[in-house]
């Protein structure tokens, strides 16, 4: 790790100015809650001369806010354990909730920031490790292609087959989520428009400029909504699969659904089969949304050891679209204390 | 057809309902003597020491499985500032990991630059052997005695093949030395399962007589087996460049390398092909084993038959398999828990094709009594009685049983223990044995309090350096095993000195003298407190006791030690992920000393063994055989969240076992295989094959024709 100057800045607009092409430094790196920027450097996959601390930046007020035309905001350095709490986002937005409760560990959740898990870099092992030249770090070859795929992306033409890493992206992406920004012309990007396939450019995984710096978050309240991950391991473990689901429900009947998946493409995976499946469904049909969630495997071109993903997705998105609705899951007996 | 998961949620039943061996232990409730250290930072491990004027040392290390250096540039690490030393001296690796040279340099700063000032260019070399598949030529012939016998048996046969992956120690504190050179003298901090062996080597190392240098190892952040290599490559080179630039000298590796090259339990690959007949009775086969070892052979063998059951005439043959991977070593009962894994679901198998209850199989084929007596207890104690026959459930959350036992035997070992009593009535137990985790530190002072009367809190423990009077390595579950009873003679040999000091100056017959309560007592009677007993010491007292490995063998009190483990889980067969519900592990250990210690000790081999049968894999990049998962994030270790609720019982139903038995290493032996024998039990079909990862239940259960 080389040294490197902190910036201190007192606000989002400030750091901007910090970060933006041109200014003090080269190679300038964003930081929130560091969970991802301290990977990189001591890994040594970022040497950067400033890091960029806007981690307790609008920390004063509150991390979620109803705004009055309905819509909910969030502040861009919420932690994720004031997402998963948030009495707001509880009754309201549902899905992004549970999706920041389920993510990491209760120690990362506490420091780990919302703008900071939309802009994670990916998990894959080839681009984690240094001595992998693979394409993401401007070498010449996927690694994962004929190498170790079991965690890799079911869908995509690659050339990179990374997974999205984000459990809260998916689920901005069915409520219709905005990303507010300062240090440009514009305010704001779609949360649809914020990620990009490799294809589109493989050095990184979304459409922000340099200098632009994500201030909040703003997204449509939909309190029949709900998220499921399946994780091998309980503690600690990124999912295989997950799924996001928000549904307007009109007298027992399903009008409205958007479905994104997570952990298995190298963005977040919208299903708008599956949302068109669903609609007109009784939201006691149990076959009506089994078969729709059937419709997630579709397109889905597994690697050599990553086709069980497909059925957990299947699964994962059956399990969001009952909870959504305030069903029942299936779940492992209880220990109690 | 039923579903029984969602019912009858566990609960931990409190401590005193808990059953216990008949008699009860020396001391139920003591928490470890460290504990508060080691909770506040207090406690200094061998890798918080950093002396003043230190020198940062690294491994440069090959970054894949086989490979070539092309280019290195030393000369441009040795001028970075701060860089003393730069060297380079193999071109070739032949599993990522290995060493090739090193840099040292005044500072961790120095040192990363000089690593990265000498910009190794690597040419990987074409391909690489990454699993024991891949280095098997061909399936070997039946040996001629057991083909006629398959062939006799016709259907009742079985032809089965388990598999397990690398498992890697693990560490919390990494391997590695920090060496304080103090000019004609040193003091060599190891993280070691061997302080008084740690002394072999390092002599000529560091230029110095063992008289001059001490090694210290008062805390140790695991080992598991991967530490009883005395002072390590690590310490080996931090001492040679200690007394070369007569300077202190510190080299502990990262999280990445303590999982490439520190030692694993090897990989392996058991083909089963039995006969047996209607009624479950095995008759015999064959049994070749395989193991996934390092680039040189060796310490791949896979203990199976165990030689627990009764399984007619097997004959076997095993073969290493070199990989492009880090080597082998000792690792908590080696060879064991992939040979059990084997073994227990090869009889799970045979039960279900005959139509037999497993539980029942195995009482008839169980050699020892006492672990057949397990058995039924912890048959009952998991509620075996509601047990389905496999696969007879539906729904997505499906109930699995399963159960295995283990055995351990008895290593003796040499071990001197010393009791200082002093003026003030303090008193402290001394020996060069190390705690790695294990509680030994609390288990020395136990024993001593018990041996002499006093209580634990007056009981100081020195443990940890080589200048202490020698005690065993960490290794075979011997260190209780045999330290108890050196103890026991030397606090009852500092005793009875303080005895007869009593005895000289009231008059009273010293073998009618007892120490209890603070006091000396005749016939229960006060003569003395304690503090004034003490005064009459002149000097201090010692009390010496010793334990010589014939002394232990000749020992009838203690022996061999048993058990039997039974699951209870849940497998959600729409995502083929596992949930262990809970385990009851009945454990023999003799004489149990610390009753809290000896059941962190089953927990801890039982969690061990679940996270072995579920998530560990190192796993090698079949490209380039660098392990791809040099982490704990990817290299994955059962959680919080993933833990049962784990019952310990401790089991001496013999009352002649007044000495404690091996602990260590048995309780984790039977788990991974009883959870494979569960999931089988829950799904219907076995898993051949470690860990038990949702992709592997998914495509056993397609297997089977997509029964749901």
């Amino acid at each position: 790790m080389n040294p490197f100057v902190l910036v201190q800045p007192r606000s989002h607009a400030q750091a901007a100015k910090v970060m933006a092409a041109g200014g003090s430094y080269r190679l300038p790196v964003l930081k929130a809650g560091g969970i991802d920027v301290l990977d990189h450097l001591k890994e040594g996959l970022l040497s950067p001369d400033a890091v960029v601390n806007v981690r307790r930046l609008g920390a004063e007020g509150p991390a979620v806010t109803r705004l009055a035309d309905g819509s909910i905001r969030i502040e861009a350095g919420a932690t994720l354990a004031q997402l998963a709490s948030d009495p707001i986002l509880l009754a309201d937005a549902t899905v992004v909730a549970q999706s920041a409760g389920s993510a990491a560990t209760p120690a990362i959740r506490n420091i780990a920031s919302a703008a900071g898990n939309l802009l994670q870099r990916p998990r894959c092992w080839y681009y984690r490790h240094a001595q992998f030249e693979c394409l993401k770090k401007g070498g010449s070859m996927c690694f994962a292609v004929d190498g170790e795929n079991a965690h890799h992306a079911i869908f995509g033409p690659g050339p990179c087959h990374i997974v999205h890493p984000s459990n809260l992206a998916p689920a901005l992406m069915v409520l219709d989520g905005q990303v507010h920004l300062t240090g440009s012309k514009r305010d704001r990007i779609a949360a649809a428009d914020l990620f990009h396939m490799p294809d589109k450019g493989i050095l990184s995984e979304h459409n922000l400029e340099q200098g632009e710096v994500i201030t909040h978050l703003t997204l449509r309240p939909r309190p029949t909504s709900g998220f499921h991950a399946v994780k091998a391991k309980q503690s600690f473990d990124w999912p295989s699969a997950l799924a996001c689901v928000s549904l307007r429900v009109e007298e027992g009947v399903i009008r409205e659904a958007s479905v994104c998946a997570g952990a298995v493409a190298p963005v977040p995976w919208m299903l708008p089969r599956v949302g068109a499946a669903l609609k007109g469904a009784k939201a006691t049909d149990d076959a009506a949304i089994a078969a729709a969630a059937e419709l997630a495997a579709e397109g889905a071109k597994p690697m050599r050891d990553n086709g069980y993903k497909v059925a957990l997705l299947v699964a994962s998105v059956r399990r969001a679209t009952l909870r959504a609705l305030g069903r029942e899951t299936p779940s492992f007996r209880e220990i109690r204390p | 057809m039923s579903n029984q998961a969602n019912t009858d949620a566990a609960t931990l039943p409190p401590l005193a309902n808990r059953p216990l061996n008949i008699g009860s232990s020396m001391n139920d409730d003591a928490s470890r003597l460290d504990a508060l250290a080691k909770v506040t930072g207090a406690a200094k491990y061998g890798r918080d020491v950093h002396p003043a004027n230190a020198l940062y040392i690294a491994f440069v290390r090959c970054p894949f499985g086989a490979a070539t250096l092309e280019s290195c540039d030393v000369d441009a690490a040795r001028a970075v500032p701060g860089v003393v030393e730069a060297d380079v001296s193999k071109r070739q690796g032949n599993y990522h990991g290995a060493t090739v040279g090193h840099v040292a340099a005044d500072s961790p700063l120095s040192l990363r630059r000089g690593m990265a000032a000498l910009a190794c260019r690597w040419k990987r070399k074409g391909d690489v052997v990454t699993t024991i598949e891949q280095g098997i030529e061909a399936e070997p012939e039946l040996p001629v005695d057991a083909k006629a016998m398959i062939e006799q048996a016709g259907d009742r046969t079985l032809d089965a093949t388990y598999s397990t992956e690398v498992q890697t120690h693990s560490s919390l504190e990494t391997h590695g030395a920090c060496v304080d050179h103090k000019g004609d003298s040193a003091v060599v901090y190891v993280s070691t399962q061997g302080t008084s062996s740690a002394r072999d080597g390092l002599d000529e190392a560091l230029g110095l007589p063992a008289s001059k240098f001490e090694v210290v190892c008062e805390y140790v952040g695991g080992g598991f087996g991967s530490k009883l290599n005395g002072a390590g490559k690590e310490g080996m080179l931090a001492a040679r460049i200690a007394a070369k630039h007569k300077r202190s000298a510190y080299l502990f590796v990262n999280r990445a390398e303590e999982h490439l090259d520190t030692g694993n339990r090897p990989s392996s690959r058991t083909r089963v092909r039995v006969a047996f007949e209607a009624d479950g009775t095995i008759k015999g086969g064959h049994i070749q084993t395989w193991g996934g070892v390092g680039p040189n052979r060796g310490g791949g063998g896979v203990n199976v038959p165990s030689g627990r059951y009764r399984l007619g005439q097997i004959t076997t043959a095993h073969a290493d398999i070199s990989l492009n991977g880090g080597m082998p070593r000792a690792f908590r009962a080696p060879g064991h828990p992939q040979g059990a894994f084997a073994e227990e679901l090869m009889l799970d198998e045979v039960a279900a094709r005959c139509g037999l209850d497993p539980l029942a199989l195995r009482l008839r084929l169980i050699k020892a009594d006492a672990i057949r007596e397990m058995a039924e207890l912890g048959a009952r104690l998991i509620g075996w009685d509601k047990r389905l026959v496999n696969g007879a459930q539906a729904g997505p959350i499906r109930r699995g049983m399963g159960m295995g036992v283990t055995s351990w035997g008895r290593f003796p070992s040499s071990v001197d223990a010393e009791v200082v009593v002093n003026r003030d009535g303090s008193v402290e137990a001394r020996t060069g044995t190390q705690d790695i985790g294990t509680g030994q530190r609390t288990v020395v002072g136990i024993v001593t309090a018990d041996a002499m009367g006093v209580p634990l809190e007056a009981v100081t423990v020195r443990i940890g350096r080589s200048t202490l009077p020698p005690g065993p390595g960490s290794g075979g579950s011997v260190t209780t095993v045999n330290s108890a009873p050196a103890f026991m003679e030397a606090g009852k040999a500092a005793a009875t000195q303080v005895l007869e000091l009593v005895a000289g100056r009231t008059g009273a017959p010293v073998n009618e003298l007892t120490i209890a309560g603070g006091e000396v007592r005749r016939n229960g009677a006060k003569v003395m407190a304690w503090k004034d007993a003490c005064a009459l010491i002149p000097d201090t007292i010692i009390g010496k006791g010793r334990n010589t490995q014939k002394t232990v063998a000749a020992d009838k009190t203690t022996g061999t030690s048993g058990g039997a483990q039974f699951v209870d889980l849940d497998v959600d067969v729409e995502t083929g992920v596992v949930k262990v519900h809970r385990i009851v592990a009945v454990q023999a250990c003799g004489r149990v000393v610390s009753r809290k210690l000896a059941e962190s000790q089953v927990i801890g081999g039982v969690i061990q063994g679940l996270s072995y049968a579920l998530f560990e894999h190192r796993l090698l990049d079949r490209q380039t055989g660098a392990m791809v998962n040099p982490n704990l994030e990817w290299y994955k270790i059962a959680g919080p969240k993933d833990m049962p609720l784990i019952e310990p019982v401790l089991w001496s139903k013999d009352k002649e076992a007044a000495g404690p038995r091996p602990l260590g290493e048995p309780p984790t032996i039977p788990t991974a295989g009883a959870i494979a024998c569960a999931i089988y039990n829950a799904i219907g079909v076995p898993v051949r094959s470690l860990p038990i990862t949702p992709d592997k239940v998914l495509a056993a259960m397609a297997g089977k024709g997509g029964a749901k």
